[in-house]
Formats: C-alpha cells, sequence, structure tokens
C-alpha cells in the first residue's frame, strides 16, 4: 500500500509529538494557569489528530480528538486544569503510545481505548451544551485559506472578471440532514460561480461533520450582496454573511501553519508559531550509516596515502596529500555531527517518569536535569535509555527516602534526583545521582555473603568501592522488599553488560546518607573506535581501549605456574594470565625468547585477568566493520577493521574469555 | 518456426568452476564477481574450520569458504588457477574458493535432473540437480545450503564442543 512508504515519516512525528505533549503536559501540571503551554498540548495533540486520520488510524485519531475537545475546554476557560483532567490526559498520552507501538507492530486494532475515550468525554460532554460562544470565538479566526495552486487558480479567473466571495452559512439549530442541505446548498451555489473551497471540506459537509455552520469560498461574477440573498433563501439557512476578498490577500494553507500571502498586511492570523527552528532534513540513519562507512574509507585511504608520499619525497605530493588529509579528518568530523543527537531526546521522557514513580512509591521527588544539549550518537542514544531508566527507578525507589523520614534526619522532604551529562575529550559522561539514603556497604557485604558470591577471605581485601560494585553482580538484589518499581534482582547486572556493550563503563560512589552517584561514560560514537593495534606472529589485532585497565611490562621470570595457570603478581595482588594465543586458539609459539612480556589488564566481572601479547603496536583509531551475517557472532570477536595497506585486523573482545 | 520455438525454451545462465577436476556450476544471479585471490586471508578463530578467514573486498568484509573443506572432499587441487567467486546467499556475501573459473554456460532448464544421492562426493542435500550438456557432467550447488548462515553456526558450536 502507498501509505507504508509514509509509515516511517509518521511514526517519528508521532513520536515527538509524543514527546513534546509529555513535556508540556509536565509542565502543565506545575503552571496550570499558563495558556501558552495549554497551546502547545492543544496544537500537538491536533497534528497529531490530522496525521494519524491521514494515515486512516482511527483509534488514534480518536483518542486525540476526544483529547482536543477537553483541550479547548481549557483553552477556552470553559474548564479548569484539575489533577483529574492532568491524569487522564496522561492517560491518554500512554494510550497513545500504546497505540503508536500497536501502528508500528500492525496490531492497531486490538488495542483498547474505549476506558480513556469514556474518560476524556466526561469532562468535554459536560460543557457541550454551551457550544455557541465557542463557535463566536472560532468564527473570527474562521479564515479560508487555499493551496498554491488554487491561489493560481483564483488569480487567474479574478483576471476574467470575476470576484472572491467568502460566504459564512449558519444553518438553522432545528435542521434535520444537515449533510444533505450543505450539500444542497453547494450545488446550488455552483450555478453561481465556481466553488474553489470549503471549510469543512464538502467530504465532511456531506459526512454531517461540522456543527451548524461552514464557510464557501467562490468564484463569482456576481456581486457579493447577491449571492448572500441567495443562500439566504434556501431552506434551513439561519443566517449568511459574506465578504469580497482580494486574491492578493488570501492566506496560502501551509503543512503545519499558516502563511500569508501578502507580507505587508498587518492583520494578525493564527502565527503564533513563532518559535525560530532551522530547516532541517530528515534522513534515513542507514544512509548516514553508509556515510560513515564511506568515509573510514577515506581515511583508512588517507593514511595509506600518507605512506605513500612520504616514500616518495615529493615534496608538491606531500603538499597535496597534507590538504586531502585535512580535508578528510574535516569530513569526518562533519559526517560523525550529522550523527549525533542531544541526550535531551532520552532525558525528556524522564521527567515524566520519576513523576510516575514518586506517585507510586509515596515519595516526594524532584528531578533536576543539566547539560541535556549534550550530543551522542544515534546508535549510542538509542542504547541508553534502558539503563538510565534502570539506574533511575534505583535512585527514586531504593535511594530517596519516604519524605516523612527525611524530615526526620533534617532532610527537605522533597527528594533531588539529578541527570548530568556533560563531555570530556572522547567521551560523555551522564551522572545518575540521588540525595538520598546512600548505599550501606556492610549490607552489600553481608549480602553477597549470603548468597555466595564472595568468599569471607574475598571481602577482607575489599576496597569500599568494589564492594559497591557487587550490586552490578547477576542475581544480586539488596531490597529487602520486592517492589512494583525495581528489585527484582534482575538489572544491575544488566546495566552494567548494555553500558559496556557500548563500549561504555559503570561506576558508583555513595555515601551514606547523602546519596548515590552512578558515573556512566560513554564513548561519542560507535562508527569510530579506539583501539590498541597488538601483533601476534604475522597477524594484526586491535583492543578496543575501553576494554582495557592498562597495559604492563612483565618479566618473563616473574610468571610462575599455579595450579597449570600462569600468574604473575601486580601491585601485590595475583593477576592470572592467559597468553593471547590459547585464547585465539591458534597454534603461535609461545614467544619463550622475549625477556619481557607485554601484558594488557583487562576486567571481566570483577576479576582483573592480564593478557599477554607479542608486541603492542600503537594506539589507532579504527572502523569497526561486522563480520557480516554468515559468520554472524563469534565469542570474542567483536568485529573486524581494514589497515592502512588494505589488510584485514580482527577487533578481539577480550572479556569473552572462559 | 522451429527457431522460434527454441527461443522460448525455458534456459538457465550457470557460472562454471572447478573444484578439482570436477565442473560445478551456480546460478549467474548469484554471482556477483569473480576475484583473483590477491591479499592474504585473516584467520578467524572459532569460525568453523572451512572458513578460511575474511578479505576485505573494496571495504567489504567478505568470508572465505573453502568448498572442498565444506564438503569434505578429496579432490586433488589443480591450484594454478585460483579464484574466489563472491556469491550472494540471501542477505550475505560469502566468497567461495575455487580451483578455477571455467565460463559461463547458458542451459536448457530441461537439461537438469534431480541429483543421485552423492556426486562428486558432495551430498545431494548441497546440490539443486545434475545438468547433462553433451558430454560434460555438471554439479549445480544449492548454495542457500551450501551455505547456510545457520548450519556454519552450529558447525562452529559443534566444532569447539
Amino acid at each position: 500500500m502507498e501509505v507504508s512508504q509514509y509509515l516511517n515519516v509518521f511514526m517519528d512525528e508521532c513520536y515527538e509529538h509524543l514527546q513534546s505533549l509529555n513535556q508540556s503536559l509536565l509542565d502543565l501540571e506545575k503552571e496550570p494557569e499558563n495558556n501558552e503551554i495549554l497551546n502547545t498540548i492543544f496544537r500537538a495533540a491536533h497534528t497529531l489528530k490530522g496525521a494519524s486520520a491521514t494515515m486512516g488510524f482511527n483509534k488514534m485519531a480518536n483518542v486525540t480528538h476526544a483529547m482536543e475537545d477537553v483541550l479547548s475546554l481549557l483553552r477556552q476557560n470553559e474548564l479548569a486544569v484539575s489533577p483529574e483532567i492532568i491524569n487522564i490526559l496522561f492517560e491518554s498520552l500512554d494510550v497513545l503510545e500504546v497505540l503508536a507501538k500497536g501502528i508500528a507492530g500492525g496490531q492497531e486494532e486490538d488495542i483498547e481505548v474505549a476506558g480513556v475515550l469514556q474518560g476524556l468525554k466526561k469532562y468535554s460532554t459536560a460543557k457541550i451544551q454551551r457550544e455557541e460562544p465557542v463557535k463566536d470565538e472560532r468564527r473570527k479566526s474562521l479564515e479560508l485559506r487555499y493551496l498554491p495552486d488554487e491561489k493560481e487558480r483564483i488569480s487567474k479567473t479574478v483576471a476574467e472578471g470575476s470576484t472572491l466571495h467568502h460566504l459564512h452559512v449558519v444553518l438553522d439549530k432545528e435542521c434535520l440532514l444537515k449533510g444533505a442541505r450543505a450539500f444542497m446548498i453547494l450545488r446550488e451555489l455552483e450555478s453561481q460561480g465556481e466553488v474553489i473551497k470549503t471549510i469543512p471540506s464538502d467530504k465532511e459537509l456531506e459526512d454531517e461533520k461540522f456543527g451548524t455552520e461552514f464557510i464557501v469560498g467562490i468564484l463569482s461574477k456576481k456581486p457579493l450582496d447577491k449571492l448572500v440573498r441567495f443562500v439566504e433563501r434556501m431552506l434551513d439557512v439561519k443566517e449568511v454573511k459574506g465578504k469580497t476578498c482580494n486574491p492578493d490577500d488570501i492566506l496560502i494553507e501551509r503543512r503545519g501553519g499558516v502563511v500569508k500571502s501578502n507580507t505587508n498586511t498587518t492583520k494578525a492570523s493564527s502565527s503564533k508559531v513563532a518559535m525560530s527552528i532551522s530547516p532541517t532534513v530528515r534522513v534515513d540513519i542507514r544512509k548516514l550509516d553508509d556515510l560513515m562507512n564511506l568515509v573510514g574509507e577515506l581515511v583508512i585511504t588517507r593514511s595509506r596515502l600518507e605512506q605513500l608520499s612520504s616514500e616518495n619525497e615529493d615534496e608538491f605530493l606531500e603538499e597535496a596529500v597534507e590538504h586531502l588529509s585535512h580535508l578528510t579528518l574535516d569530513l569526518r568530523d562533519q559526517v560523525l555531527k550529522t550523527r549525533m543527537v542531544p541526550v535531551e531526546q532520552v532525558f525528556s521522557r524522564f521527567p515524566r517518569l520519576v513523576r510516575d514513580l514518586a506517585k507510586e512509591t509515596g515519595k516526594e521527588v524532584e528531578l533536576q536535569i543539566t547539560g541535556a544539549e549534550t550530543e551522542l550518537d544515534r546508535t549510542v542514544i538509542d542504547e541508553i535509555a534502558d539503563p538510565l531508566v534502570h539506574l533511575i527507578r534505583n535512585s527514586v525507589d531504593h535511594g530517596i527516602e519516604p519524605p516523612e523520614e527525611r524530615e526526620a534526619i533534617g532532610k527537605p522532604s522533597k527528594g533531588v534526583v539529578s541527570l548530568d551529562a556533560y563531555q570530556t575529550g572522547n567521551n560523555v559522561v551522564i551522572k545518575v545521582s540521588d540525595d538520598g539514603q546512600g548505599m550501606d556497604a556492610e549490607k552489600i557485604k553481608a549480602r553477597a555473603l549470603e548468597k555466595g558470591f564472595i568468599t569471607q577471605e574475598e571481602v577482607e581485601n575489599m576496597e569500599p568501592e568494589e564492594i559497591l560494585n557487587l550490586i552490578f553482580l547477576p542475581g544480586f538484589s539488596t531490597s529487602q522488599k520486592v517492589t512494583d518499581v525495581s528489585g527484582r534482582g534482575v538489572g544491575m547486572d544488566v546495566v552494567r553488560t548494555q553500558i559496556t556493550n557500548l563500549g561504555g563503563m559503570v561506576q558508583i560512589s555513595s555515601i551514606i546518607g547523602e546519596g548515590t552517584t552512578f558515573t556512566i561514560r560513554l564513548p561519542l560514537t560507535l562508527a569510530i573506535i579506539q583501539t590498541l593495534m597488538i601483533q601476534l606472529g604475522s597477524e594484526f589485532y586491535a583492543i578496543p581501549t575501553s576494554f582495557i585497565e592498562q597495559t604492563i611490562s612483565v618479566s618473563q621470570k616473574d610468571i610462575k605456574l599455579i595450579r597449570n595457570q600462569e600468574v604473575t603478581l601486580h601491585r601485590g595482588e595475583v593477576l592470572p594470565l592467559i597468553r593471547l594465543q590459547d585464547f585465539l586458539g591458534v597454534a603461535e609459539a609461545k614467544n619463550p625468547e622475549l625477556e619481557e612480556l607485554d601484558v594488557i589488564i583487562f576486567r571481566k566481572g570483577e576479576r582483573l585477568i592480564g593478557c599477554v601479547v607479542d608486541t603492542l603496536i600503537r594506539q589507532q583509531d579504527i572502523v569497526i566493520k561486522s563480520l557480516g551475517s554468515y559468520l554472524g557472532n563469534i565469542p570474542g570477536i567483536a568485529g573486524a577493521t581494514i589497515l592502512g595497506d588494505g589488510r584485514v585486523a580482527l577487533v578481539l573482545d577480550l572479556r569473552s574469555v572462559a | 518456426m522451429r527457431e522460434k520455438k527454441e527461443k522460448q525454451e525455458e534456459t538457465t545462465q550457470l557460472v562454471l568452476f572447478k573444484l578439482g577436476e570436477e565442473e560445478f556450476g551456480v546460478n549467474i544471479l548469484q554471482v556477483k564477481e569473480i576475484e583473483k585471490l590477491d591479499q592474504g586471508i585473516t584467520r578467524v578463530p572459532r569460525a568453523p574450520h572451512f572458513v578460511e578467514g575474511i578479505i576485505n573486498l573494496r571495504g567489504d568484509i567478505i568470508p572465505i569458504v573453502d568448498l572442498r573443506k565444506r564438503f569434505g572432499l578429496t579432490l586433488p587441487s589443480i591450484g594454478y588457477d585460483s579464484r574466489v567467486m563472491i556469491v550472494e546467499v540471501g542477505e550475505a556475501l560469502v566468497g567461495m574458493l575455487v580451483d578455477a573459473v571455467v565460463e559461463v554456460l547458458r542451459i536448457p532448464v530441461s537439461s537438469i535432473e534431480p541429483p543421485p544421492p552423492i556426486t562428486a562426493g558432495v551430498n545431494s542435500y548441497y546440490l539443486s540437480g545434475i545438468a547433462k550438456i553433451d558430454e560434460r557432467l555438471i554439479v549445480l550447488l544449492n548454495l542457500e545450503r551450501a551455505l547456510s548462515a545457520e548450519e556454519a553456526k552450529e558447525l562452529a558450536e559443534a566444532e569447539l564442543g
């Protein structure tokens, strides 16, 4: 169906509108009197209604329509903003979100909307009797707007001696079959001239989708008063008003707003869309991926060219290559930038989350956000939402104390959860902190012992921070009671896995009684990663630096065998060692001739492990590529990259060692 | 009249290649290109044994499958003209290591017969048929089966134990 090609655009817009609705509703809750917010909400609901109706998603159109009814009453001060209304609007949003997901999955039909529709109608029908003053208000703004090609036609016909008239027709309230009546009127009018446009559209008129009035734009050679009288004579017509329009002065209809064709006229139109938005283009993320890939190739070719030109010792060539180099890197930066989106896209859903969580748990919580404009690669953004939701849930559920408790210990009754994002070098840091009770290392210790995750012996030697890190172990949960919100014992380990899969890391710091902070460090982009190139035999491998804790040099004689396991001492701790060739399962000789061995230390779970490699070469930014669907995911291999000379090197994920 | 009839006969176009002295054919529509192997193959640990490794094909990473190992063939290699045939299987591009690429041949579909249980040492499960053209016997590969990603995964897991 032809609809499918618009579906993606629709879905994107839909989610955007839902997000802005969510945000605005939260604002409205705080400032119920603010009309500007109300207008924003109304506009978003209205646009959504139009878009969903056009796409034929009737359930969504119905819900948004019902929302619009309530909202317009609020706008006209026919109804006051109350917590109940806010709640039903939030509920409607949730339903809309479910519908949006259903539409994406092709199951809009199965979703129940009757409940929320009824909830909304309760408010809108209570006031529906007093519709007249509302209509009066609308009548003023009911200007006929034309599409550019319609305008052209008007100008042409006017040049031939016709005049453009706008007729405002009001039908008798008692009129039966007003759709048929409107249709009759239009047909009669056709005998008097050319009907260009009606509001509502002729289709809507026929389907009786209008109140009692409508506007007709007609091109006719007859004078206005004649036309007015012509219509007035017809059955069921209560009132007709007319106006002759100058074709230079008419309004042009555009998607999403109204632009006056003649900017000199001072008459105010509904031009509240005053926000300055720079023009944008929607691009399929895959196209950006392809572009990024090509730029990656270019960067690689560049280094090859540099190598060749340095061998050639041709001054002009070198100069040209250097210039090309700069351009390539600039290009890469620019392409990277096109993929960057502000973390606000993720953050914006959290105020709602915190609001709901606070209500559920009976706590008072304020969410403070800073650095929402910090940018991250689109792919990272998509993946970071889940872990953040989890951490925020934890903060509200386990961190923040109930209000009474907080007051008792002299804290303000309202707890604060803060979300801070900022960029440092090639990383973005996101902090989730709360001013709650903090994490009790003793409790965590006890819990870990009880569950058998660690031994008494191990506990003795642990740094406080290491103890906090125990909560990242699978199956660990300190919550005494299982709540709806969190504490199901899954989660923290998943959070860490998700973050490390993004090439990031997460740290905890906590002070009892003062709060807890989770610090997440993420790479700016996934497309280009920083690696350490190593050589084993004749082959090269790249190890992402985000996996590496540090590199050390170990003397051959410091390697001991304990229970058939090679180990060495590192900072007074026993460090188990693996050989890269064993990890790879390749039969390379065990470099016995080397005095000093290079060892890469990485973290697997709570343990540090050293990996012995032949030679560390250098740090290098690489473009990571997948091995393709034929090979799929091979444990221990994160992908491959193409080196400057065209050779392929594997990118290793050491963490998957047994 | 007679010419017209011949034209109407359904034909299919094959790329013929050799493993040892046996001639194999695959549908030309699945063949993306044929390359000389002038670069080293990067070994991939933990991949199935018949995957020689990966190569860089103008920026794409392509896995290279040794068909000989894939089918457990003991055909002696003639090895003077080996090529990589890049074929498309489902979504994936895979390079097949072959001894020589012979020619592109159009054959009538009617000349294709179902394969006997084992042909040239290859189980008929991986074949789509046998074509008899004059005196030549061409073994037609079913690439979807011979280069199935699922099967490769299962084999890799079985090999790793």
